[in-house]
């Protein structure tokens, strides 16, 4: 052993220390960073060589301290169960956003809702079998007719309206996924050079595993480190990126509008390049697919089940009568779909308010019966409140998924933070253990220094 | 959650947080619902309530469009009861007339043509109460489209068909009576009797027993007829009486369904902002210290 062997311990103490003190800083600037792992600096006692030359001898007690690198403190399999999570959230979360918005266009229960507005259409039909001669009744009647189909035509055109705004929304959405990709790819190749050229890439970790948890939160899909070090983005069966290579997805849209969607005919996502489409199911792409193939398009039809039978029960009452004239009637409505539905009629004399045939009359019975048509069985109102009720159990199911996902959310969220996340007390009492060490081997250094001083200036001076 | 479970100050804060906004989203619920006043403002906020509201409603409407009917028909039968309360008056009084010309010994040709007259007056004045109106509509002409239901001569203008109101869930009454339900047809119609009577007072004397037995008969019509309103119109009474009674029950079942309990939810609301206070008192003091501020 040298007598220059104790200052070379030192130094790679102080250099130990200084990288120790400059990861606690780097924890503590990024205590609060989005998607920030904690670092740790892995250190090595540096003893004697395994291998001793021959001839040669070590009596050293060791040679000091070595930095072996930076720890990146994250946890793969628990990411893996957070993107999962998190693609879950986001599916439900979307789900139940849109059907609020159906619920919304229903102000149910309350006096501006349909119920009200149909329930006065009963009451007039009512009104006018009290009084068959009377104008007032008649006029007050069509009003009232048209009261609901504007109900029914606008609340069918807000549903194709919030269709055409949640397609966009995909569009948008797929876009933002293949930008993802890209990023993913980029940094899978950066994060190779620096790893080649022996450089820390867990800054560059950490913005890949943040874009792998947007991708699974956008379309639900999955991301691997494979055993290159590279991570891989599947999105069912398909690979997005691989290696430095990533593949761009897109909106393959056939239908045009709410009312183009069929069985057939539906919304899909796949391949820039063209193959089978892709079954998202997950993430916010999986709920605006649903929303888009079967939810609205579902709701849409349940609304044109209640144009239907309102037309289809109020025409064939209303043709079983005479009007005012003595004329047998002619249909009300027009149009059996929600967006189509209209008023025919436009001249009050026209109602056919008599049940009694031949001469003009004022009898009231047909109206009456039309009337009566507020308590049919499986009859407009009774189609109506089911679909309500079916709306809101839909809504409130959908709120109760996001509620219990939330809370499993939460916990792998807490159990991904318990790994990676920066705990400042630890840091502080990192800092003042490296700041000790620091001072203890610059004390070291001093100590050796003044036996060298000892040994060299005064050493060998006797009689001088 | 397992035991080993670093925690961290992000941890503490993150998990802080959202116990503060679960808080804070009850805290507005309740608020939502006492400014409202409504327990369900969606359809997600009790599916089952809101059929119920739903139907309530619907039924509301109806015993009130019930109720309105039901008026409606007092009105006709109060107008018809009217009409032939003053009808039985005047028959009463042409039948005391055809009395006093049935006895021949003692009323005079010239006192006969006088009676006849009055009761020519008052066969005119039948036919006009015959054709009282309600509502611009003849009482006693059916579902006629003509503005009378008898014309000058005492002829029936109006149909047979029946007007009806419907009171309640398939119960209707009848809130018309025809003219020849009230006044007879042809030959025995009380117009015809009248007339007869008024010829047979100038020229036929002897033939006022045989009439006064018609004008009886026609009376006797009348009178059942009268009796047979009566009835219907204490019927729709009753019936105007439960579709009201129904819709003060129905609106208190929809406010129970649909309207919040105020005491229960001011509670709930009280204990929500202490509740609320606690976990923002308890957020302030443990964010706050970290081992900084206890090195020197």
């Amino acid at each position: 052993m040298s007598s220059f062997e104790s200052l070379s311990v030192a130094l790679s103490s102080l250099y130990a220390q200084r990288r120790g003190l400059d990861v606690t800083g780097q924890n503590i600037a990024n205590a609060n960073t989005d998607g920030y792992s904690r670092q740790r600096i892995e250190l090595t006692a540096v003893g004697a060589p395994a291998i001793p030359a021959v001839w040669s001898t070590w009596s050293g007690a060791g040679s000091g301290v070595s930095v072996d690198g930076l720890t990146r403190l994250r946890d793969a399999f628990l990411e893996t169960r957070g993107r999962d999570t998190q693609a879950s959230l986001s599916q439900f979360t979307t789900a139940s956003q849109t059907l609020n918005q159906v619920q919304q266009l229903i102000p149910e229960p309350g006096t501006n809702g349909f119920q009200s507005i149909l329930s006065n259409l009963w009451s007039g039909f009512a009104d006018l079998a009290n009084n068959p001669g009377d104008s007032s009744a008649r006029t007050q009647l069509l009003q009232r007719a048209g009261a609901v189909s504007d109900w029914l035509n606008t609340t069918q055109s807000s549903m194709a309206s919030q269709w055409s705004a949640m397609h966009d929304q995909l569009s948008a959405l797929v876009s933002e996924v293949n930008s993802a990709t890209h990023g993913v790819a980029d940094l899978n190749q950066a994060i190779q050079s620096a790893t080649l050229s022996g450089l820390p890439a867990n800054e560059l970790s950490d913005q890949r595993d943040l874009l792998a948890m947007k991708l699974a939160n956008l379309v639900g899909a999955s991301s691997t480190v494979g055993t290159d070090g590279m991570l891989s983005v599947q999105l069912q069966g398909s690979s997005l990126v691989r290696g430095n290579v990533a593949q761009d997805i897109a909106v393959n849209s056939i239908p045009a509008g709410l009312l183009d969607v069929t069985a057939g005919t539906q919304v899909q996502i796949t391949l820039a390049s063209g193959g089978q489409p892709l079954p998202v199911a997950t993430g916010q792409a999986g709920a605006i697919l649903d929303s888009l193939n079967n939810v609205l398009p579902g709701y849409s039809a349940r609304l044109d089940g209640v144009a239907a039978k309102l037309a289809n029960a109020v025409n064939t009452q209303q043709t079983a009568g005479y009007d005012l004239a003595g004329n047998p009637g002619i249909p009300l409505f027009t149009g059996t779909t929600a967006g189509t539905i209209k008023v025919a009629i436009t001249d009050p004399k026209l109602l056919a308010a008599s049940g009694v045939a031949g001469a003009a009359n004022l009898d009231g019975s047909n109206a009456t019966a039309l009337s009566n048509l507020a308590n049919q069985v499986g009859g407009p109102d009774e189609v109506y409140q089911k679909f309500v009720v079916d709306l809101g159990v839909a809504t409130q199911t959908a709120a109760r998924r996001v509620d219990s996902q939330t809370a499993i959310s939460n916990q792998i969220n807490a159990a991904r933070e318990s790994q990676a996340g920066v705990n400042i007390d630890e840091e502080m009492t990192n800092m003042i253990s490296f700041q000790r060490g620091y001072e203890a081997a610059g004390r070291l250094m001093t100590a050796v220094d003044s036996t060298l001083d000892t040994l060299i200036n005064h050493t060998g001076l006797v009689g001088r | 959650m397992s035991v080993s479970l670093r925690v961290t100050q992000r941890s503490i804060a993150d998990r802080a947080l959202l116990g503060l906004q679960g808080n804070l989203d009850r805290l507005s619920t309740l608020q939502q619902q006492l400014s409202s006043g409504k327990a369900i403002s969606q359809p997600s906020d009790s599916p089952m309530g809101t059929i119920s509201a739903l139907q309530l409603r619907a039924d509301i409407t109806q015993n009130a469009q019930w109720s309105r009917n039901a008026q409606d028909g007092l009105g006709w039968l109060g107008s018809i009861d009217n009409a032939l309360s003053s009808a039985t008056t005047m028959v009463s009084r042409a039948r005391d007339l055809t009395l006093q010309g049935n006895n021949t010994g003692f009323a005079s040709q010239q006192a006969r043509d006088a009676m006849a007259t009055e009761v020519d007056q008052i066969r005119n004045a039948l036919i006009g109460i015959a054709n009282t109106k309600y509502l611009n509509r003849p009482v006693f002409g059916g579902t006629t489209t003509s503005s009378t239901a008898y014309d000058a001569n005492g002829n029936y203008l109006g149909d047979s068909n029946p007007v009806a109101r419907t009171v309640g869930s398939n119960s209707q009454v009848r809130v018309e009576s025809t003219g020849p339900e009230v006044f007879g047809t042809g030959g025995s119609s009380l117009f015809q009797v009248l007339a007869n009577i008024s010829t047979d007072l100038r020229t036929n004397p002897s033939q006022l027993g045989a009439d006064l037995n018609s004008l009886d008969s026609a009376s006797n019509l009348m009178m059942s007829q009268t009796a047979d309103v009566g009835t219907r119109y204490q019927r729709l009474n009753q019936m105007r009486q439960a579709a009201d009674d129904k819709q003060l029950n129905l609106k208190a079942s929809l406010s129970g369904v649909e309207d919040i309990d105020l005491p229960k939810t001011m509670m709930n609301l009280q204990m929500q902002q202490v509740a609320y206070q606690a976990a923002l008192g308890a957020t302030a003091k443990v964010i706050q210290p970290s081992l900084l501020d206890f090195l020197k």
